[in-house]
């Protein structure tokens, strides 16, 4: 039997460990789990965010839990739970929000629910369809005071918080032109967006936020103004009509554009109150009626009647508007000379800073401007026409050159009064009625009938036979001619004559045997004392010499030249005559008188001339065969003492021979200065135009018409002279000179009356103008647009209406 | 010194492990603290195109339940909570029945040791769900499933759980037998 062996005995020792040897290091784990937790927990409850409240009225398409907030785009935080506000009014989201955002939530935060959004300007938030909506916030960059209770806007801002930029609220009186998001234009660039226009709290205008990027915010100022462009604009002018489209955002939405006119403005700060104007025109002219303006006001002292003139009207300095009628009155003014007087005073504003001057001049520099323009530049008030077919006057300030010297009345009450000149009022009616009774006095009609006629009478003329006939009949007048010379009794005549001196000579021959020598001694002494008696009487010459003088200074007194001026215009105006067109006619005069002497060479008591000279030599050869068979030197002694009376008489005479010798000088001298050269270039020229009817054509071409009858000619001829063509032509001409000369007169005052014309057409344009931006048919074109906008507006909140709720285009709803 | 040592490999020689219950405590309170976040803070984390979600366990217990999933629902629910508590409860009741040298119901005892000890690595599943999904459904924009701050804590608790059984020493039951005898 084998005990089995026993193992050695132990040597057991209890330890005394202490607590801490006792204490296991895996109690290190629960408290590292511990820690691990709580330092999870920690981490998870700081890191869970902030706890925000945004009420919205519509929380469409938020859901708890899952909804997120973004901010730029880059998620924060998240849709925590949603609740209704008490009242059911609003939906309170709650948010939890990154902590590091959180500080930034300060007043000016605001939040809204970004959907699909489909408009005029573009499609945003399309991403959304998918994802669902989500909250987008917008803050400055500046921590502040932290707000934890938000109200969420119902339409996404427009302008965003963080943007740089200026806001400004507009004022205006009507705002159905505006909407939300429409441009806001600077020199046709797009600057800044419109946000909803709001009625203010009185009701009584609109005021909308503006937006204006930066840096364009930088140009507005305190100066600038702001108008509605309102899509499009009709002016009607002279050049047409012309359509102007801003963009076509704004065609639609309409818009505003802004321009600052007048620098020096205060630049301004968000909130600044604008107004905003209907046109630009108004808003330019808006600069000016700052009722803080300092303006200078002067009494102007019209004559006459003012009325067209009304408070309100405008100053005009060469057309440019400086300033603004402000009240019309009567004053009775005290004249020294005619006693009381009613006079009408018109105060004007003047804006010193239309005057060209600057911003800062008062109205005493706009004073002494003025001043210094009447006296120097004879600056004068005048009522001027502004609208011709209303009859609105305005006051012009014109510098009239002619005005007499004058000065601005310094001391006068209430105000300066400027000096006036004649008013340039323009009444319509009358100078239309003038234009046109001017036009209706021309002759015109009767200056086309009377050429019509003179035409055709010239047409006659040339178209006559006669006319052509003419060479033959000059032809048939010399054969004529001819024939008479050549006759038997013109060849006998210088035999007759022959015979007649022989028995002449018979005759002196039996005179001489008759002591007719001694008998003309006696006639000779007879004659002597005749000398005698002439040289006697020659003694009287100085007198006669003193009375010649007289009277040929009396001649030179005489207007010759203007009497030889007189006779050579005379002679130019029958040159011009003859070479008028009137004088192609005389060809077939010449041919009548052609014709005519023919008739009366070929006449038998032409023919018959021959025969009676021959038998008148005839009679006084037989005259002096009786002569000489009579005692003729007795007869002739007797002659000779006739002759020698005649001498006594010749003596007697010889006494006023002095007086017909002055005459004759008077005559010579007279003669001598008439202006014989004058006269004979006047015939010259009266041949050369005689010498260039021959060479005219027509008469060129008479030698063509050769063969037309004679008779016809005749007829012609004695047509002509019955019917007095000639005279009609000359009648026509002088109707028509007389036409011309009225021509002349209207054409005188033509330039008057084109630039009464223009300034008319200037007046009807500016009227159009004026009535263009205005009109019933813009307004009407105005309201059809806005038709259009409001439609598109439906199908654009139709649109966003399907696209936040894509499901109701299934379910019905 | 005063550790009896085996002669021939030198190792202490110990009959009880003094520092036993001391170790059982420690890892079960770890896993009781890990189990708390476990189940507050969640579990997965599911983003899809349209949405992103968090589900906790207790969570996805409910959503089943709501999807009418009860089977799924009811093993999920045991499995992630009703084992590990029932854990938790049966190594605390073990350690104090030890602390205190209970007597009775010593063999029902070492039997439930057994269960806790055999049940507990099975825990586990709902880790391997979560890290099967998470490595499978990772499309991108489209799907993701990611595992969230519970799944860590729910392993841990698991496994510190299992650490605390294995360090009961299950002879200390018997023990107080035969310091009663």
């Amino acid at each position: 039997m084998t005990d089995t062996p026993t193992p050695a005995p132990l040597d057991i020792q209890p330890g005394k460990p202490g607590l801490l040897q006792r204490l296991s290091l895996v109690w290190l784990v629960p408290l590292i789990a511990l820690a691990a937790s709580l330092w999870v927990a920690w981490d998870n409850y700081a890191n869970q965010g902030t706890l925000i409240e945004i009420a919205f009225e519509n929380a469409s398409g938020i859901k708890a839990e899952e909804t997120e907030v973004k901010y730029k785009d880059v998620t924060i935080g998240r849709v925590e739970s949603v609740e209704f506000a008490e009242g059911l009014g609003e939906v309170l989201v709650h948010a939890r929000i990154d902590p590091t955002i959180a500080p930034y939530l300060d007043q000016d935060a605001s939040f809204w629910v970004v959907r699909p959004d489909v408009s005029v300007r573009g499609i945003s938030g399309l991403d959304t369809v998918l994802s669902g909506v989500y909250i987008e916030g917008s803050w400055n960059d500046e921590p502040d005071v932290q707000q934890y209770a938000f109200v969420g806007l119902e339409e996404p801002p427009i302008a965003r918080v963080d943007q740089a930029g200026v806001a400004i609220t507009l004022r205006t009186k009507d705002g159905s032109s505006l909407t939300s998001g429409a441009p806001i234009l600077h020199k046709g660039i797009q600057v800044g967006y419109l946000e909803t226009p709001r009625l203010s709290a009185d009701g009584q205008s609109v005021t909308v936020s503006a937006f204006v990027d930066a840096p364009y915010d930088r140009r507005i100022t305190t100066n600038t103004r702001f108008w509605d462009t309102s899509g499009f604009s009709i002016s009607l002018g002279a050049g047409g009509i012309a359509l102007n489209v801003n963009s076509i955002a704004s065609l639609i939405e309409g818009g505003i554009a802004f321009d600052t006119i007048v620098s020096g403005g205060e630049p301004v700060e968000d909130g600044d109150l604008f107004d905003l104007f209907e046109s630009e025109e108004v808003a330019r002219n808006s600069l000016f009626d700052d009722p803080d303006l300092p303006v200078l006001n002067l009494a102007i002292l019209f004559d006459g009647s003012v009325s067209g003139l009304t408070a309100g009207a405008e100053v005009r300095f060469r057309g440019v508007r400086v300033g603004t009628v402000t009240d019309l009155s009567a004053v009775a003014v005290e004249d020294r000379v005619t006693g009381p007087l009613v006079q009408l005073r018109t105060i004007i504003a003047v804006e010193p800073g239309r005057m060209g001057l600057s911003e800062e001049a008062t109205p005493e520099d706009a004073l002494i401007l003025i001043t210094d323009m009447v006296r120097t530049a004879n600056l004068r008030a005048r009522l001027v026409t502004g609208n011709i077919l209303s009859g609105a006057l305005h006051v012009e300030l014109y510098e009239d050159p002619d005005a007499e010297r004058a000065f601005v009345n310094l001391g006068a009450e209430p105000y300066p009064v400027l000096p006036t000149t004649d008013n340039a009022i323009a009444d319509v009616g009358d100078e239309a009625q003038t234009v046109l009774d001017r036009v209706n006095d021309l002759p015109i009609e009767e200056l086309l009938t009377s050429a019509i006629d003179l035409m055709d009478s010239l047409d006659q003329v040339v178209r006559s036979e006669g006319v052509s006939q003419a060479p033959d009949e000059i032809v048939a007048l010399l054969q004529s001619t001819r024939e008479i010379v050549a006759s038997e009794d013109m060849q006998a005549i210088p035999a007759e004559l022959r015979a007649i001196v022989t028995e002449l000579n018979g005759i002196v021959g039996d005179a001489g045997e008759a002591d007719l020598v001694g008998r003309i001694g006696e006639v000779v002494d007879t004659a002597g004392v005749a000398v005698a008696n002439i040289d006697a009487a020659t003694q009287n010459l100085p007198a006669l010499t003193a009375e010649i003088e007289a009277l040929v200074a009396k001649a030179n007194a005489l207007e010759v030249e203007a009497l030889i001026t007189e006779a050579t215009a005379t002679l130019n105006q029958i040159d011009g005559f003859i070479a008028t067109e009137a004088m192609q006619a005389a060809p077939e005069a010449l041919v009548g008188l052609v014709d005519e002497a023919r008739v009366l060479i070929a006449s038998e008591d032409l023919q018959a001339i021959p025969t009676d000279l021959r038998r008148v030599v005839g009679q006084i050869d037989g005259i002096l065969t009786t002569l000489a068979e009579a005692d003729v030197a007795t007869q002739l002694t007797s002659a000779i003492n006739a002759a020698n009376s005649a001498a006594a008489s010749i003596d007697t005479a010889a006494t006023d021979l002095p007086a017909i010798t002055a005459e004759l000088n008077a005559l010579a001298a007279r003669a001598n200065t008439l202006d014989l050269e004058g006269l004979v270039n006047a015939t010259s020229e009266t041949l050369n135009s005689i010498n260039a009817l021959v060479g005219a054509d027509t008469t060129q071409d008479l030698p063509a018409s050769l063969s037309v009858a004679l008779d016809e000619m005749a007829m012609f001829l004695a047509e002509v002279r019955e019917g007095g063509a000639i005279t009609n032509v000359n009648a026509a001409l002088a109707s028509a000179a007389d036409a011309a000369q009225a021509i002349e007169t209207a054409a005188a005052s033509l330039p008057a009356l084109s630039a009464r014309a223009t300034a008319l057409v200037g007046q009807t344009d500016a009227v159009l103008q004026s009535y263009g931006e205005r009109s019933r048919f813009n307004a009407e074109t105005m309201s059809t647009l806005r038709d259009i906008q409001e439609a598109a507006d439906a199908v654009s909140s139709l649109a966003r209406a399907i696209q936040r709720n894509p499901n109701s285009l299934l379910t019905g709803r | 010194m005063g550790t009896a040592r085996c002669a021939r490999c030198h190792g202490a020689l110990q009959s009880r492990d003094t520092q036993s219950l001391q170790k059982v405590w420690a890892w079960l309170i770890a896993g009781v603290i890990l189990f708390i976040p476990a189940n507050i803070y969640p579990m997965l984390l599911t983003n899809t195109l349209v949405e992103k979600s968090e589900s906790t366990i207790l969570g996805g217990v409910v959503d089943l339940v709501h999807h009418h999933a009860y089977g799924i629902a009811a093993i999920v629910f045991v499995a992630s909570i009703l084992i590990p508590l029932g854990k938790f409860l049966a190594i605390a009741y073990l350690a104090l029945s030890v602390q205190r040298r209970s007597v009775i119901n010593m063999h029902q005892r070492h039997k439930l040791y057994d269960v806790v000890e055999f049940i507990g690595r099975w825990s586990m599943i709902d880790v391997f769900v979560v890290a099967i999904l998470s490595a499978l459904v990772q499309l991108n924009t489209i799907a993701s499933i990611n595992p969230g701050i519970a799944a860590v804590s729910f392993a841990l608790s698991v496994i510190f759980t299992m650490f605390s059984a294995q360090s009961f020493d299950a002879r200390m039951i018997w023990d107080a037998d035969r310091t009663a005898t």
